[in-house]
């Protein structure tokens, strides 16, 4: 009697928290006590607004073991002396197992660490050493740590190797922060990763290695030939991807290890007691073989994404788990009745928290763009299998629900829709976001096939395998189509090619000559001939990036070394090769991330409307108001932001000049080539680079002031300025052609948590996404979270610790992103459906 | 010379008894862990703050 009266007490109260749409803690009150338990465990890795949190340390463990070895193996080929080094940390980097956790491994020595990839670029190592807080304990001998390290890889990094081959110019523009961000090396990127292959085991592949290995010895022993000259390079990476597949499975036994141990000599709960023999049992088995249930499928994923962030630092997290572990779920929980849907959830959950743990250092420009997150982990659900059919199967439904009870913020989904997701999954995307999580995105799938299709000529059903890549782009996970590094440099700060064009190339900002001399303004007789400029300015501004990446790309290997990355990668275990060797087969998926997009077309239309058509106003006038930054022209300001056409309100004197930049970018797409001979189309997103770029995008014609946050989405309206509602935004957006325009765009959108409340709700949703999906646009993301719980959070951040939002490409926890960017979200527009 | 392998925290390896892991409980501020290190049997104890004699 007591405990029914508990449980509808309990009820009642998750009841009304549901009616006041307080989430957050209907999530608490309805997990079960380990997800609880596991989920307020977490150490918060993503910087609050740039900084890390209390308590949060660097890992020194990780550096020492790794350069032990690595000096010790000075000049032997770069993948071989890496996986030497890898190898010996993961033989002894302290590990650890969690109260009430199943799912093992951690990247670093304890769950407060945050780790570094020191290999990369010698100015973060630097930075780490002057970041407060971060340093452990004793201080001084922590810093002579860093000191001797930073003595050491200075000048031997992969980014310093690559500055002594870039041309000077290059260099310099590309180093001034003004024009891209990001570091054209594998020390700092993603990877698409190939399940189908990998969940072969690793003895499989082992076995394979040393079939290729006899193979080429063979060869080497037979007659003399410049074919067998290339294949003595070969062999130490083959050695290299044995010596790291061996230590993967010697990292795994060590849980196994500690696991039995607890069971035997520590836990005194029989239920515990029985989940450590089984973490045991199946860290015995993966990642060596195959899995055989969801618990080993889980397990040998999540070895092999610590694995791979133990190489380098993975920013993304390219993955489609309901797709992996669909089966095993089926098999365990509806056939063999191995596990009840309530256990397969807490596998769920804990799956999400152990990815959510995860922290990697950033550097501080780095940390500000992706405000409150590690990186931009967007896990891919639904779509379609390879023949086109439904591929969404429990578990889509088990990660959509276990994500509404644990609210991390990272990773978050996208969804790729199809006109036959069945209803009941849609209702649950439709329950996370309504739930205020802002994912998941929500993906147009047969704009995308196509499009993956157009750009690179991936097969059709080698394209229906796609992932995001990072948090937008797709990457088909197969032999030749998985990308091993995303070139996470080729991100253009759009705005620039504007300013570019109406400042003769200049930079007023950073003070400096970037792109060519395309004329004085005032000297343009019309509109064309500041597009041309426009245009000249665009081509300069990803031609610089787009080069500076691809040398850093062909260099990688040279420079950087994959050793785990290649003994996953099936061709390049095939062909003996790093993995990032585009000459290996890679058929090439590269873009170029264009953040600050739409301020092109709203500030040309403003310039086209006022100084050219009804010449309000001159060019001269327009450029002693900007080049005072707008201070002094208030008048004249208001009336570019409030009079000037904006995008986003189905206008197509605006809209028009936007699909013109876009053809124009596509055109240079193709021109422009990566080293596999392929295309980089544009792919419009910020991620929170509005923020970033505030104070290096000088004013603009928008009516945006320098240190104004710039545009949120890659083809959202400015916020606040689109006024005639939801289906004119859906309208200019549907002006272009998502698959032939561009690689896709993002579109945030802001709807009201009250008028969706419900079934009504509901179907005014799906009503909104038919029209969407009838206008062909690839992307849209929603954030629905009322004003009221906004400025509350902003009020009181301790009550509101679990609220997220939708930043841009990711979601984030309100109170870890900085004020401005808070603000930045409370000004979108709420759009009213219907 | 006290050592490794007279510690209550240490546990030699199956196929190896010369080597084996020190097991130790960590509370931190957020959660409650069990720590695995490998060690020497034969590593010398005495500067260990966290030996505890079998
Ligand atoms: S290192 Fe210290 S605590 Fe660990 S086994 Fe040795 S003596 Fe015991």
């Amino acid at each position: 009697m007591g405990q029914s009266t508990a449980r509808t007490e309990k009820e009642s109260s998750v009841e009304e928290l549901k009616n006041r749409r307080e989430w957050w803690f209907v999530a608490e009150k309805t997990r079960s006590k380990r997800l609880d338990y596991l989920r307020k465990g977490v150490w918060k890795k993503g910087a609050i607004g740039g900084n890390y949190a209390p308590g949060i340390k660097i890992d020194l463990t990780f550096p020492q073991l790794f350069i032990d070895k690595w000096q010790e193996h000075e000049g032997e080929a770069i993948m071989l002396q890496k996986a030497h080094a890898l190898a010996h940390v993961l033989d002894n980097i302290p590990i650890f197992i969690t109260d009430n956790s199943q799912i093992m491994g951690y990247i670093g020595s304890a769950p407060h660490n945050i780790v570094w990839h020191w290999q990369g670029i010698s100015m973060v190592n630097e930075e780490i050493y002057n970041e407060e807080g971060i340093i452990p304990e004793p201080e001084e001998e922590s810093l002579e740590i860093l000191a001797n390290l930073n003595d050491y890889w200075g000048g031997r990094t992969a980014v310093d190797k690559l500055a002594r081959v870039l041309d000077p110019e290059d260099a310099v523009k590309f180093m001034s922060g003004a024009i891209g961000w990001g570091t054209p090396t594998s020390a700092a990127t993603y990877s698409t990763k190939d399940f189908d292959y990998i969940f072969k085991g690793f003895e499989a592949i082992l076995a394979e290695v040393e079939e290729r290995m006899e193979e080429t010895e063979e060869k080497l022993q037979g007659n003399p030939s410049p074919e067998i000259l290339p294949l003595y390079d070969k062999l130490p990476r083959w050695e290299a991807m044995q010596i790291v597949l061996e230590a993967g499975i010697r990292y795994a036994e060590r849980y196994a290890r500690l696991a039995r141990t607890l069971a035997e000599h520590f836990e005194s709960d029989p239920e515990r007691r029985e989940e450590l023999l089984r973490i045991a049992e199946t860290c015995e088995r993966v990642p060596a073989k195959p899995p055989r249930n969801l618990q080993e499928s889980l397990q040998f994923d999540h070895f092999v994404q610590v694995l791979s962030r133990y190489e380098t630092f993975e920013g993304a997290w390219p993955h489609r788990p309901d797709y992996i572990h669909g089966p095993y779920y089926d098999k365990d929980v509806n056939q063999d009745k191995r596990l009840s849907k309530e256990e397969a959830l807490d596998l769920v959950g804990e799956h999400l928290i152990r990815t959510h743990e995860v922290g990697i250092f950033a550097p501080k420009w780095a940390r500000e763009g992706l405000q409150g997150i590690t990186g931009t982990w967007v896990w891919t659900m639904g779509g379609v299998k390879p023949d086109g059919s439904d591929a969404c199967n429990d578990m889509t439904v088990a990660y959509m629900q276990a994500a509404r009870l644990v609210r991390v913020s990272n990773p978050t989904f996208g969804f790729r829709w199809h006109p036959k997701v069945k209803d009941e999954v849609m209702r649950e995307c439709f329950e996370c976001i309504r739930h205020g999580l802002g994912y998941p995105s929500m993906r147009n799938d047969p704009v995308l096939v196509a499009n993956t299709v157009h750009w690179y000529g991936h097969p059709v059903e080698e394209a229906r395998t796609w992932v995001h890549q990072a948090c937008m782009s797709p990457c088909p996970t197969t032999k030749y189509g998985c990308q091993p590094m995303r070139m996470a440099s080729a991100t253009a700060n759009c705005a620039k090619m504007i300013e570019y064009a109406l400042h003769d190339g200049y930079d007023p900002v950073v003070n400096m000559q970037m792109g060519p001399k395309t004329g004085d303004p005032r000297e343009f007789k019309d509109f064309e001939d500041l597009f041309g400029a426009w245009v000249k300015q665009m081509e300069w501004l990803r031609n610089i990036l787009v080069r500076t990446v691809n040398l850093g790309r062909v260099k990688d290997p040279e420079f950087f070394g994959r050793p785990f990355l290649s003994a996953i990668y099936e061709r390049a275990v095939e062909t003996g090769t790093d993995a990032c060797d585009p000459s290996n087969g890679d058929r090439g998926n590269a873009w170029v991330t264009g953040f600050t997009w739409v301020e092109n077309a709203d500030s040309l239309a403003a310039i086209k409307k006022f100084v050219y058509d009804e010449k309000k106003y001159t060019m001269d006038e327009v450029l002693d108001a900007l080049n005072a930054n707008w201070v002094g022209y208030e008048e004249m300001r208001l009336d570019f932001v409030k009079n000037a056409p904006k995008w986003g309100n189905d206008d197509d004197y605006v809209d028009d000049l936007m699909v013109r930049c876009l053809r124009e970018v596509s055109r240079h797409s193709k021109e422009n080539r990566c080293p596999s001979n392929n295309t980089w189309p544009l792919l419009p997103e910020n991620v929170s680079g509005n923020i970033h770029y505030a104070n290096l995008v000088g004013a603009l014609p928008n009516g945006r002031r320098l240190g104004d946050a710039l545009y949120d989405g890659g083809i959202s309206p400015g916020p606040g300025l689109d006024k005639k509602g939801p289906t004119a935004v859906l309208k200019s957006c549907g002006k272009f052609d998502h698959v032939t325009d561009g690689r896709a765009f993002l579109l945030n959108q802001r709807l009201s948590p009250t008028q969706l409340s419900g079934e009504k709700g509901y179907q005014l949703w799906k009503a909104y996404m038919k029209t969407w999906a009838d206008l062909g646009l690839d992307h849209v993301q929603f954030n629905m979270v009322d004003d009221a719980t906004l400025r509350a959070a902003q009020k009181d951040p301790e009550k509101y610790q679990e609220v997220i939002v939708r930043v841009a490409g990711y979601s984030a926890h309100f109170v870890d992103i900085s004020r401005k960017t808070q603000d930045n979200i409370i000004q979108r527009t709420v759009q009213g459906l219907g | 010379m006290a050592t490794c392998k007279d510690c209550k925290g240490f546990f030699a390896r199956e196929d190896d008894q010369d080597r084996g892991d020190c097991v130790m409980r960590v509370t931190d501020p957020r959660q409650a862990y069990y720590k695995a290190v490998p060690v020497e049997a034969d590593k010398d104890a005495s500067k260990c703050s966290s030996f505890r004699k079998r």
